[in-house]
Protein backbone atom coordinates (compact mmCIF):
# COMPACT_ATOMS: atom_id res chain seq x y z
CA UNK A 1 0.00 0.00 0.00
CA UNK A 2 1.52 3.22 -1.08
CA UNK A 3 1.00 5.81 1.55
CA UNK A 4 -1.61 8.83 0.75
CA UNK A 5 -1.25 12.60 1.66
CA UNK A 6 -2.98 13.97 4.09
CA UNK A 7 -4.88 16.13 2.48
CA UNK A 8 -6.64 13.44 -0.19
CA UNK A 9 -9.19 12.84 2.11
CA UNK A 10 -10.31 16.24 3.13
CA UNK A 11 -10.25 17.06 -0.73
CA UNK A 12 -12.42 14.02 -1.15
CA UNK A 13 -15.25 14.80 1.29
CA UNK A 14 -14.74 18.60 0.58
CA UNK A 15 -17.86 18.46 -2.32
CA UNK A 16 -19.79 15.98 -0.38
CA UNK A 17 -19.97 16.23 3.31
CA UNK A 18 -18.08 19.15 2.99
CA UNK A 19 -21.44 21.26 1.10
CA UNK A 20 -23.64 19.50 3.31
CA UNK A 21 -21.51 20.91 6.58
CA UNK A 22 -21.43 23.97 5.42
CA UNK A 23 -25.10 24.40 4.20
CA UNK A 24 -26.64 23.08 7.25
CA UNK A 25 -24.43 24.69 9.72
CA UNK A 26 -25.16 28.10 8.21
CA UNK A 27 -28.70 27.34 8.25
CA UNK A 28 -28.76 26.34 12.02
CA UNK A 29 -26.16 28.85 12.56
CA UNK A 30 -28.61 31.50 10.81
CA UNK A 31 -31.26 30.67 12.74
CA UNK A 32 -29.53 30.63 16.18
CA UNK A 33 -28.01 34.47 15.77
CA UNK A 34 -31.24 35.74 14.23
CA UNK A 35 -32.67 34.47 17.48
CA UNK A 36 -30.83 36.36 19.43
CA UNK A 37 -30.99 40.02 16.99
CA UNK A 38 -28.50 39.03 15.22
CA UNK A 39 -28.14 39.15 11.01
CA UNK A 40 -30.19 41.73 10.55
CA UNK A 41 -32.17 41.87 7.18
CA UNK A 42 -33.45 45.27 7.12
CA UNK A 43 -29.47 45.92 8.32
CA UNK A 44 -30.72 48.00 11.26
CA UNK A 45 -28.03 47.11 13.83
CA UNK A 46 -29.32 46.43 16.87
CA UNK A 47 -27.00 44.08 18.89
CA UNK A 48 -27.41 40.90 20.19
CA UNK A 49 -29.95 40.37 22.94
CA UNK A 50 -32.70 38.13 24.49
CA UNK A 51 -35.54 40.54 23.74
CA UNK A 52 -36.47 38.31 20.70
CA UNK A 53 -37.08 35.35 22.64
CA UNK A 54 -38.54 37.58 25.90
CA UNK A 55 -41.08 38.92 23.44
CA UNK A 56 -41.75 35.65 21.16
CA UNK A 57 -42.28 33.49 24.63
CA UNK A 58 -44.41 35.86 25.74
CA UNK A 59 -46.92 35.46 22.89
CA UNK A 60 -49.91 32.99 23.54
CA UNK A 61 -49.58 32.13 19.83
CA UNK A 62 -46.21 30.79 20.63
CA UNK A 63 -46.86 28.45 23.18
CA UNK A 64 -50.44 27.48 21.31
CA UNK A 65 -48.30 26.55 18.35
CA UNK A 66 -45.25 24.43 20.93
CA UNK A 67 -47.89 22.72 22.51
CA UNK A 68 -49.82 21.62 19.44
CA UNK A 69 -46.82 20.09 17.67
CA UNK A 70 -45.60 18.75 20.22
CA UNK A 71 -48.88 16.61 20.79
CA UNK A 72 -49.58 16.31 17.20
CA UNK A 73 -45.77 14.67 16.65
CA UNK A 74 -46.18 12.64 19.51
CA UNK A 75 -49.05 11.19 18.71
CA UNK A 76 -48.91 10.54 15.06
CA UNK A 77 -45.89 9.06 16.02
CA UNK A 78 -47.25 6.74 18.81
CA UNK A 79 -50.62 5.71 16.50
CA UNK A 80 -48.13 5.11 13.09
CA UNK A 81 -46.24 2.21 15.02
CA UNK A 82 -49.48 1.38 16.91
CA UNK A 83 -51.18 0.18 13.61
CA UNK A 84 -48.20 -1.12 12.04
CA UNK A 85 -47.35 -3.54 14.60
CA UNK A 86 -50.44 -6.03 14.37
CA UNK A 87 -49.47 -5.67 10.62
CA UNK A 88 -46.46 -6.22 10.18
CA UNK A 89 -46.86 -9.27 12.87
CA UNK A 90 -49.38 -10.39 10.57
CA UNK A 91 -47.20 -10.19 7.40
CA UNK A 92 -44.46 -11.54 9.34
CA UNK A 93 -45.08 -15.77 7.79
CA UNK A 94 -45.56 -15.46 4.35
CA UNK A 95 -48.81 -17.20 2.85
CA UNK A 96 -50.68 -16.52 -0.87
CA UNK A 97 -51.47 -12.86 -1.22
CA UNK A 98 -49.11 -11.35 2.02
CA UNK A 99 -47.07 -9.96 -1.03
CA UNK A 100 -49.53 -7.98 -2.32
CA UNK A 101 -50.66 -6.77 1.07
CA UNK A 102 -48.20 -5.72 2.04
CA UNK A 103 -47.72 -3.75 -1.81
CA UNK A 104 -50.84 -2.11 -1.04
CA UNK A 105 -50.30 -1.23 2.63
CA UNK A 106 -47.07 0.10 1.71
CA UNK A 107 -48.39 2.31 -1.07
CA UNK A 108 -48.89 5.80 0.57
CA UNK A 109 -45.16 6.10 0.48
CA UNK A 110 -45.19 6.68 -3.00
CA UNK A 111 -48.13 9.42 -2.70
CA UNK A 112 -46.54 12.99 -2.27
CA UNK A 113 -48.11 14.37 1.18
CA UNK A 114 -49.54 17.16 -0.74
CA UNK A 115 -51.43 15.32 -2.87
CA UNK A 116 -52.67 13.00 0.22
CA UNK A 117 -53.73 16.01 1.23
CA UNK A 118 -56.12 17.05 -1.46
CA UNK A 119 -57.13 13.17 -1.45
CA UNK A 120 -58.30 13.73 2.03
CA UNK A 121 -60.32 16.67 1.67
CA UNK A 122 -62.19 15.87 -1.21
CA UNK A 123 -63.77 12.48 0.42
CA UNK A 124 -64.35 14.51 3.39
CA UNK A 125 -65.76 17.53 1.54
CA UNK A 126 -69.38 19.05 2.19
CA UNK A 127 -70.93 16.92 -0.02
CA UNK A 128 -67.91 14.51 -1.06
CA UNK A 129 -68.18 10.34 -0.76
CA UNK A 130 -67.85 10.25 3.15
CA UNK A 131 -70.98 12.87 4.28
CA UNK A 132 -73.09 11.04 1.34
CA UNK A 133 -72.15 7.35 3.13
CA UNK A 134 -72.60 8.26 6.62
CA UNK A 135 -76.45 10.02 5.30
CA UNK A 136 -77.34 7.04 3.12
CA UNK A 137 -76.86 4.61 6.25
CA UNK A 138 -78.51 7.03 8.59
CA UNK A 139 -76.02 7.91 11.39
CA UNK A 140 -75.91 11.87 10.08
CA UNK A 141 -79.32 13.47 9.07
CA UNK A 142 -77.20 16.25 6.63
CA UNK A 143 -73.60 16.92 5.55
CA UNK A 144 -71.13 17.98 8.20
CA UNK A 145 -68.47 20.54 7.70
CA UNK A 146 -65.31 18.01 8.44
CA UNK A 147 -62.33 19.83 6.89
CA UNK A 148 -60.30 22.27 9.18
CA UNK A 149 -62.05 20.38 11.97
CA UNK A 150 -61.08 21.85 15.58
CA UNK A 151 -59.90 18.44 16.97
CA UNK A 152 -57.15 18.35 14.26
CA UNK A 153 -58.34 14.76 13.79
CA UNK A 154 -57.81 15.29 9.69
CA UNK A 155 -54.02 15.79 10.58
CA UNK A 156 -53.92 12.98 12.39
CA UNK A 157 -55.80 10.60 9.80
CA UNK A 158 -53.46 12.29 6.95
CA UNK A 159 -50.10 11.87 8.98
CA UNK A 160 -51.40 8.13 9.78
CA UNK A 161 -52.44 7.16 6.11
CA UNK A 162 -48.37 8.49 5.44
CA UNK A 163 -46.54 7.40 8.15
CA UNK A 164 -47.96 3.64 9.17
CA UNK A 165 -46.55 2.55 5.22
CA UNK A 166 -43.61 4.21 6.96
CA UNK A 167 -43.20 1.93 10.30
CA UNK A 168 -44.53 -0.92 8.67
CA UNK A 169 -41.38 -1.30 6.70
CA UNK A 170 -39.30 -0.56 9.76
CA UNK A 171 -41.16 -3.22 11.66
CA UNK A 172 -41.65 -5.71 9.05
CA UNK A 173 -37.97 -5.91 9.01
CA UNK A 174 -37.43 -5.96 12.38
CA UNK A 175 -40.40 -8.60 12.94
CA UNK A 176 -38.80 -10.97 10.29
CA UNK A 177 -35.92 -11.06 11.92
CA UNK A 178 -36.87 -13.06 15.11
CA UNK A 179 -36.60 -16.28 14.12
CA UNK A 180 -39.49 -19.14 14.70
CA UNK A 181 -37.64 -20.86 17.29
CA UNK A 182 -37.59 -18.00 19.83
CA UNK A 183 -41.26 -17.43 19.47
CA UNK A 184 -42.15 -21.79 19.71
CA UNK A 185 -39.45 -21.54 22.54
CA UNK A 186 -41.75 -18.80 24.29
CA UNK A 187 -45.23 -20.51 23.67
CA UNK A 188 -43.33 -24.23 24.72
CA UNK A 189 -43.02 -22.08 28.01
CA UNK A 190 -46.39 -20.94 28.13
CA UNK A 191 -46.16 -17.56 27.21
CA UNK A 192 -49.63 -16.50 25.45
CA UNK A 193 -50.06 -14.38 22.51
CA UNK A 194 -50.15 -11.18 24.35
CA UNK A 195 -47.14 -12.39 26.62
CA UNK A 196 -45.12 -13.14 23.75
CA UNK A 197 -45.79 -9.32 22.47
CA UNK A 198 -44.53 -7.73 25.37
CA UNK A 199 -42.12 -10.26 26.45
CA UNK A 200 -40.31 -11.26 23.11
CA UNK A 201 -41.42 -9.45 20.00
CA UNK A 202 -41.41 -6.07 21.54
CA UNK A 203 -38.18 -5.91 23.40
CA UNK A 204 -36.51 -7.55 20.29
CA UNK A 205 -37.66 -5.30 18.04
CA UNK A 206 -37.31 -2.12 19.78
CA UNK A 207 -34.65 -0.61 17.64
CA UNK A 208 -36.87 -0.50 14.47
CA UNK A 209 -39.57 0.57 16.73
CA UNK A 210 -37.52 3.72 18.08
CA UNK A 211 -36.20 4.30 14.65
CA UNK A 212 -39.75 4.96 13.05
CA UNK A 213 -41.27 6.56 15.72
CA UNK A 214 -38.60 8.93 16.24
CA UNK A 215 -38.47 9.73 12.33
CA UNK A 216 -42.30 10.19 12.01
CA UNK A 217 -42.46 12.10 15.61
CA UNK A 218 -39.72 14.84 13.82
CA UNK A 219 -41.65 14.72 10.48
CA UNK A 220 -45.19 15.15 12.08
CA UNK A 221 -43.90 17.94 15.00
CA UNK A 222 -42.39 19.74 11.57
CA UNK A 223 -45.44 19.62 9.49
CA UNK A 224 -46.54 22.37 7.51
CA UNK A 225 -48.85 21.58 4.67
CA UNK A 226 -51.10 18.87 6.34
CA UNK A 227 -51.66 21.56 9.18
CA UNK A 228 -52.07 24.75 6.52
CA UNK A 229 -54.74 22.53 4.17
CA UNK A 230 -56.42 19.93 6.60
CA UNK A 231 -55.82 21.16 10.35
CA UNK A 232 -57.51 23.69 12.46
CA UNK A 233 -58.12 27.12 11.79
CA UNK A 234 -57.45 28.56 15.14
CA UNK A 235 -54.07 27.64 15.96
CA UNK A 236 -50.87 26.71 13.90
CA UNK A 237 -48.39 24.04 14.21
CA UNK A 238 -44.36 25.68 14.99
CA UNK A 239 -43.60 25.89 11.07
CA UNK A 240 -46.54 27.88 9.81
CA UNK A 241 -45.61 29.94 12.68
CA UNK A 242 -42.33 30.27 11.59
CA UNK A 243 -43.35 31.09 7.96
CA UNK A 244 -46.19 33.15 8.89
CA UNK A 245 -43.68 35.79 11.07
CA UNK A 246 -41.13 35.18 8.20
CA UNK A 247 -43.90 36.54 6.02
CA UNK A 248 -44.34 39.81 8.04
CA UNK A 249 -40.46 40.48 7.56
CA UNK A 250 -40.31 39.08 11.34
CA UNK A 251 -37.19 37.19 11.04
CA UNK A 252 -36.23 37.33 14.47
CA UNK A 253 -39.36 36.03 15.83
CA UNK A 254 -39.46 33.17 13.02
CA UNK A 255 -35.72 32.21 14.36
CA UNK A 256 -37.10 32.00 17.49
CA UNK A 257 -39.83 29.39 16.60
CA UNK A 258 -36.86 27.70 14.39
CA UNK A 259 -34.62 27.02 17.12
CA UNK A 260 -37.39 25.83 19.34
CA UNK A 261 -38.56 23.54 16.90
CA UNK A 262 -35.09 21.71 16.27
CA UNK A 263 -34.62 21.56 20.22
CA UNK A 264 -37.92 19.90 20.67
CA UNK A 265 -37.26 17.44 17.71
CA UNK A 266 -33.95 16.50 19.14
CA UNK A 267 -35.47 16.36 22.60
CA UNK A 268 -38.39 15.33 21.89
CA UNK A 269 -36.62 12.71 19.73
CA UNK A 270 -34.17 11.68 22.67
CA UNK A 271 -37.28 11.22 25.25
CA UNK A 272 -39.32 9.17 22.46
CA UNK A 273 -36.26 6.77 22.59
CA UNK A 274 -35.74 6.35 26.08
CA UNK A 275 -39.42 5.58 26.60
CA UNK A 276 -39.45 3.23 23.68
CA UNK A 277 -36.57 1.51 25.05
CA UNK A 278 -37.80 1.64 29.19
CA UNK A 279 -41.10 -0.20 27.46
CA UNK A 280 -39.00 -3.22 25.77
CA UNK A 281 -36.23 -3.02 28.88
CA UNK A 282 -39.00 -3.48 31.69
CA UNK A 283 -41.01 -6.03 29.76
CA UNK A 284 -38.17 -8.45 29.43
CA UNK A 285 -37.56 -8.42 33.78
CA UNK A 286 -41.15 -8.79 34.37
CA UNK B 1 -56.89 -24.96 9.71
CA UNK B 2 -58.57 -22.45 12.18
CA UNK B 3 -55.45 -20.41 10.83
CA UNK B 4 -56.03 -20.14 7.59
CA UNK B 5 -59.94 -19.86 8.03
CA UNK B 6 -58.59 -16.33 10.12
CA UNK B 7 -56.50 -15.67 7.14
CA UNK B 8 -58.87 -15.38 4.87
CA UNK B 9 -61.27 -13.38 7.16
CA UNK B 10 -58.48 -11.03 8.02
CA UNK B 11 -58.12 -10.72 3.85
CA UNK B 12 -61.51 -9.81 3.47
CA UNK B 13 -61.39 -7.73 6.17
CA UNK B 14 -58.21 -5.92 4.46
CA UNK B 15 -59.40 -5.84 1.19
CA UNK B 16 -62.26 -3.63 2.23
CA UNK B 17 -59.76 -1.32 3.94
CA UNK B 18 -57.80 -0.94 0.86
CA UNK B 19 -60.80 0.07 -0.76
CA UNK B 20 -61.12 2.77 1.85
CA UNK B 21 -57.34 3.13 1.88
CA UNK B 22 -56.75 3.35 -2.01
CA UNK B 23 -59.47 3.45 -4.13
CA UNK B 24 -62.45 5.15 -2.79
CA UNK B 25 -59.58 8.62 -2.79
CA UNK B 26 -57.79 7.89 -6.06
CA UNK B 27 -61.20 6.90 -7.63
CA UNK B 28 -62.51 10.20 -6.27
CA UNK B 29 -59.76 12.59 -7.35
CA UNK B 30 -59.70 10.96 -11.23
CA UNK B 31 -64.12 10.87 -11.20
CA UNK B 32 -63.30 15.00 -10.26
CA UNK B 33 -60.91 15.38 -12.72
CA UNK B 34 -62.92 13.97 -15.00
CA UNK B 35 -66.06 16.65 -14.54
CA UNK B 36 -67.51 18.80 -17.35
CA UNK B 37 -68.18 22.21 -16.22
CA UNK B 38 -71.42 22.09 -18.62
CA UNK B 39 -73.15 20.35 -15.90
CA UNK B 40 -71.86 20.04 -12.18
CA UNK B 41 -71.45 17.05 -10.13
CA UNK B 42 -74.41 17.36 -7.31
CA UNK B 43 -74.24 15.46 -4.65
CA UNK B 44 -77.45 13.32 -5.71
CA UNK B 45 -75.35 11.88 -8.39
CA UNK B 46 -73.21 8.74 -7.90
CA UNK B 47 -71.13 9.80 -11.24
CA UNK B 48 -70.36 13.04 -12.70
CA UNK B 49 -73.55 13.75 -14.95
CA UNK B 50 -71.15 14.82 -17.58
CA UNK B 51 -67.29 13.72 -17.46
CA UNK B 52 -64.30 15.04 -20.22
CA UNK B 53 -61.07 16.03 -20.49
CA UNK B 54 -62.26 19.74 -20.58
CA UNK B 55 -60.34 20.33 -17.12
CA UNK B 56 -56.90 18.73 -18.42
CA UNK B 57 -56.96 21.35 -21.39
CA UNK B 58 -57.99 24.11 -20.06
CA UNK B 59 -55.44 23.38 -16.76
CA UNK B 60 -53.02 22.94 -20.01
CA UNK B 61 -53.80 25.69 -21.94
CA UNK B 62 -54.73 28.73 -18.58
CA UNK B 63 -52.82 27.98 -15.82
CA UNK B 64 -49.37 27.80 -14.81
CA UNK B 65 -49.02 24.20 -15.30
CA UNK B 66 -46.47 24.31 -18.61
CA UNK B 67 -44.35 26.90 -16.65
CA UNK B 68 -44.60 24.59 -13.21
CA UNK B 69 -43.66 21.40 -15.05
CA UNK B 70 -41.13 23.11 -17.45
CA UNK B 71 -39.20 24.06 -14.41
CA UNK B 72 -39.73 20.86 -12.41
CA UNK B 73 -38.53 18.52 -15.33
CA UNK B 74 -35.47 20.71 -15.62
CA UNK B 75 -34.54 21.29 -11.99
CA UNK B 76 -34.56 17.77 -11.41
CA UNK B 77 -32.37 16.47 -13.87
CA UNK B 78 -29.52 19.03 -13.12
CA UNK B 79 -30.04 18.31 -9.38
CA UNK B 80 -29.79 14.66 -9.71
CA UNK B 81 -26.22 15.28 -11.76
CA UNK B 82 -25.30 17.87 -9.66
CA UNK B 83 -25.41 15.62 -6.70
CA UNK B 84 -24.09 12.50 -8.37
CA UNK B 85 -20.81 15.14 -9.30
CA UNK B 86 -20.68 15.94 -5.43
CA UNK B 87 -21.21 12.97 -4.15
CA UNK B 88 -18.83 10.84 -6.46
CA UNK B 89 -15.57 12.21 -4.10
CA UNK B 90 -17.18 11.55 -0.68
CA UNK B 91 -18.68 8.59 -1.89
CA UNK B 92 -15.21 6.97 -2.79
CA UNK B 93 -13.14 7.64 0.20
CA UNK B 94 -16.27 6.91 2.28
CA UNK B 95 -16.25 3.50 0.45
CA UNK B 96 -12.43 2.61 -0.62
CA UNK B 97 -10.16 4.29 1.63
CA UNK B 98 -9.97 3.56 5.40
CA UNK B 99 -9.80 6.79 7.30
CA UNK B 100 -9.83 8.04 10.56
CA UNK B 101 -13.40 9.32 11.86
CA UNK B 102 -15.19 7.39 8.78
CA UNK B 103 -18.28 6.05 10.47
CA UNK B 104 -18.32 9.25 12.31
CA UNK B 105 -18.57 10.92 8.81
CA UNK B 106 -21.10 8.69 7.41
CA UNK B 107 -23.14 9.90 10.34
CA UNK B 108 -22.77 13.57 9.59
CA UNK B 109 -23.71 12.55 5.52
CA UNK B 110 -27.32 12.03 7.31
CA UNK B 111 -27.87 15.97 8.70
CA UNK B 112 -30.05 17.15 6.31
CA UNK B 113 -32.38 14.78 6.68
CA UNK B 114 -32.92 15.67 10.67
CA UNK B 115 -33.31 19.23 10.05
CA UNK B 116 -36.86 19.80 9.65
CA UNK B 117 -37.27 21.33 6.12
CA UNK B 118 -38.60 24.57 6.71
CA UNK B 119 -36.50 25.25 8.77
CA UNK B 120 -33.88 24.89 6.87
CA UNK B 121 -35.49 26.40 3.89
CA UNK B 122 -36.02 29.99 5.81
CA UNK B 123 -33.01 30.09 6.85
CA UNK B 124 -31.33 29.21 3.74
CA UNK B 125 -33.36 32.32 2.57
CA UNK B 126 -31.90 34.31 5.02
CA UNK B 127 -28.56 33.12 4.33
CA UNK B 128 -29.09 33.88 0.61
CA UNK B 129 -30.52 37.65 1.70
CA UNK B 130 -27.30 38.28 3.66
CA UNK B 131 -25.13 37.30 0.36
CA UNK B 132 -27.15 39.23 -1.45
CA UNK B 133 -27.77 35.91 -4.07
CA UNK B 134 -31.90 36.39 -3.32
CA UNK B 135 -32.17 37.34 -7.20
CA UNK B 136 -30.88 34.06 -8.29
CA UNK B 137 -33.99 31.44 -7.13
CA UNK B 138 -33.81 29.06 -9.50
CA UNK B 139 -30.08 28.29 -9.09
CA UNK B 140 -30.32 28.47 -5.42
CA UNK B 141 -33.23 26.12 -5.29
CA UNK B 142 -31.13 23.79 -7.86
CA UNK B 143 -28.47 24.08 -5.56
CA UNK B 144 -30.80 22.98 -2.02
CA UNK B 145 -32.47 20.59 -3.66
CA UNK B 146 -28.67 19.11 -4.58
CA UNK B 147 -26.89 19.58 -1.65
CA UNK B 148 -30.25 18.19 0.89
CA UNK B 149 -30.39 15.51 -1.70
CA UNK B 150 -26.74 13.84 -0.79
CA UNK B 151 -27.04 11.99 1.90
CA UNK B 152 -29.38 9.60 -0.55
CA UNK B 153 -26.83 9.60 -3.41
CA UNK B 154 -23.29 9.17 -1.03
CA UNK B 155 -24.96 6.56 0.59
CA UNK B 156 -26.46 4.61 -2.41
CA UNK B 157 -22.68 5.45 -3.79
CA UNK B 158 -20.70 4.39 -1.20
CA UNK B 159 -22.31 0.95 -1.14
CA UNK B 160 -21.67 0.67 -4.78
CA UNK B 161 -18.06 1.39 -4.22
CA UNK B 162 -17.64 -0.83 -1.52
CA UNK B 163 -18.44 -3.78 -3.48
CA UNK B 164 -16.02 -2.79 -6.17
CA UNK B 165 -13.78 -5.45 -6.27
CA UNK B 166 -9.87 -4.44 -5.75
CA UNK B 167 -8.58 -7.98 -7.65
CA UNK B 168 -10.51 -6.26 -10.84
CA UNK B 169 -8.77 -3.30 -9.72
CA UNK B 170 -5.58 -4.71 -9.73
CA UNK B 171 -6.03 -6.89 -12.43
CA UNK B 172 -6.43 -3.94 -14.77
CA UNK B 173 -3.23 -2.19 -13.25
CA UNK B 174 -1.46 -5.57 -13.79
CA UNK B 175 -2.39 -5.58 -17.30
CA UNK B 176 -1.33 -1.94 -17.65
CA UNK B 177 -4.84 -0.20 -17.89
CA UNK B 178 -4.32 3.47 -17.35
CA UNK B 179 -6.50 5.38 -14.70
CA UNK B 180 -9.40 5.81 -17.07
CA UNK B 181 -9.54 2.09 -18.52
CA UNK B 182 -9.40 1.15 -14.51
CA UNK B 183 -12.29 3.04 -14.29
CA UNK B 184 -14.01 1.78 -17.14
CA UNK B 185 -13.30 -2.09 -16.51
CA UNK B 186 -13.30 -2.50 -12.78
CA UNK B 187 -15.65 0.33 -11.26
CA UNK B 188 -18.36 1.31 -13.79
CA UNK B 189 -19.67 -2.24 -13.67
CA UNK B 190 -19.92 -2.58 -10.15
CA UNK B 191 -21.14 1.47 -10.13
CA UNK B 192 -23.82 1.64 -12.67
CA UNK B 193 -27.02 0.27 -11.03
CA UNK B 194 -25.61 2.56 -7.66
CA UNK B 195 -25.41 5.56 -10.25
CA UNK B 196 -28.88 5.21 -12.20
CA UNK B 197 -30.36 4.54 -8.47
CA UNK B 198 -28.82 7.95 -6.91
CA UNK B 199 -30.09 9.79 -10.08
CA UNK B 200 -33.39 8.58 -9.94
CA UNK B 201 -33.80 9.10 -6.10
CA UNK B 202 -32.27 12.57 -6.15
CA UNK B 203 -34.98 13.46 -9.57
CA UNK B 204 -37.57 12.37 -7.27
CA UNK B 205 -36.76 14.30 -4.06
CA UNK B 206 -36.38 17.63 -6.21
CA UNK B 207 -39.51 16.38 -7.81
CA UNK B 208 -41.82 16.64 -4.95
CA UNK B 209 -39.34 18.74 -2.77
CA UNK B 210 -41.66 21.59 -1.14
CA UNK B 211 -40.89 23.77 1.49
CA UNK B 212 -37.19 25.06 -0.45
CA UNK B 213 -39.49 26.13 -3.97
CA UNK B 214 -42.50 27.33 -1.38
CA UNK B 215 -39.98 29.70 0.70
CA UNK B 216 -37.27 30.55 -1.85
CA UNK B 217 -39.03 30.41 -4.88
CA UNK B 218 -42.51 32.64 -4.18
CA UNK B 219 -43.59 34.42 -5.99
CA UNK B 220 -41.57 34.38 -9.11
CA UNK B 221 -41.27 30.59 -9.71
CA UNK B 222 -43.82 27.28 -9.81
CA UNK B 223 -42.87 23.99 -9.47
CA UNK B 224 -45.78 21.48 -9.15
CA UNK B 225 -45.85 21.07 -5.53
CA UNK B 226 -46.01 24.56 -5.24
CA UNK B 227 -48.37 25.25 -7.51
CA UNK B 228 -50.79 22.07 -6.02
CA UNK B 229 -49.75 24.12 -2.81
CA UNK B 230 -51.64 27.06 -4.17
CA UNK B 231 -54.42 24.77 -5.19
CA UNK B 232 -55.42 23.72 -2.62
CA UNK B 233 -55.06 27.21 -0.34
CA UNK B 234 -56.27 30.44 -1.96
CA UNK B 235 -57.91 29.49 -5.41
CA UNK B 236 -59.30 25.86 -4.34
CA UNK B 237 -60.86 24.29 -7.27
CA UNK B 238 -61.72 20.89 -6.67
CA UNK B 239 -61.62 19.30 -10.36
CA UNK B 240 -58.39 21.25 -10.93
CA UNK B 241 -56.65 20.59 -7.83
CA UNK B 242 -57.42 16.95 -9.08
CA UNK B 243 -55.71 16.96 -12.06
CA UNK B 244 -52.41 18.27 -10.36
CA UNK B 245 -52.72 15.90 -8.25
CA UNK B 246 -52.85 13.02 -10.74
CA UNK B 247 -49.88 14.99 -12.46
CA UNK B 248 -47.66 15.17 -9.50
CA UNK B 249 -48.56 11.24 -8.08
CA UNK B 250 -48.75 9.34 -11.75
CA UNK B 251 -45.00 9.60 -12.74
CA UNK B 252 -43.60 9.83 -10.17
CA UNK B 253 -44.89 6.26 -8.79
CA UNK B 254 -43.97 4.87 -11.52
CA UNK B 255 -40.00 6.20 -11.49
CA UNK B 256 -40.32 4.65 -7.50
CA UNK B 257 -41.12 1.45 -8.91
CA UNK B 258 -38.30 1.53 -11.56
CA UNK B 259 -36.21 3.14 -8.32
CA UNK B 260 -37.32 -0.02 -5.85
CA UNK B 261 -35.64 -2.01 -8.83
CA UNK B 262 -32.64 -0.56 -9.49
CA UNK B 263 -32.46 -0.01 -5.61
CA UNK B 264 -32.36 -3.99 -4.78
CA UNK B 265 -29.73 -4.54 -7.58
CA UNK B 266 -27.31 -1.65 -6.15
CA UNK B 267 -28.01 -2.62 -2.64
CA UNK B 268 -29.72 -5.26 -1.37
CA UNK B 269 -29.80 -3.92 2.23
CA UNK B 270 -31.21 -0.23 0.92
CA UNK B 271 -33.98 -2.37 -1.29
CA UNK B 272 -36.78 -0.56 1.11
CA UNK B 273 -38.43 2.08 -1.28
CA UNK B 274 -37.34 5.60 -1.41
CA UNK B 275 -37.04 6.79 2.65
CA UNK B 276 -33.90 5.12 3.42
Amino acid sequence: MTSRPWFVVPLLLAPGLGLILLLIGSVVYIAIAQSFGGFNITGTTEGYSLAFWQDTLDRRVYWRAVRYSLQVGVVSALLSVALAYPLALWLRKPFPGAAFIGAILKAPLLVHGLVAAFLYVNVIAYHGIFNQFMQAIGIWAEPRRLQNDPGAIGVYILQAWKNMPFALLLLTGSVQSISDDVLDAARDLGARAWARFWRVVLPLTTSGLQAAAVIIFIGALADFSFQVIAGPTNRMSMSQLMVFFKDRGDWHEAAVVGVTLMILAIAGAAVLTAFLQLLGRRRWRG
Amino acid sequence: MQGRWLDRVLLMALLIVCTIWLVVPFGMAILWSLVDPSEPWTADRLLPPAMSFYRWTDMWENSSLKQALTTSYLLAPLAALTSLTLAMPTAYALGRINFRGRELAKLAVLLPLVVPGFVTAIFFTALLFQLGLHHFRFAAILFAHAVLALPYSIRILTVSFEQVRQDHIDAARDLGAGWLARFRVAFLPALRPGIFASLLIVFIQSIEEFAIAFVVGSPDIVTIPTLLFSALGQDYVRPNAAVLSLILVVPNVMLMLILERLLRSANPTLASGKVL
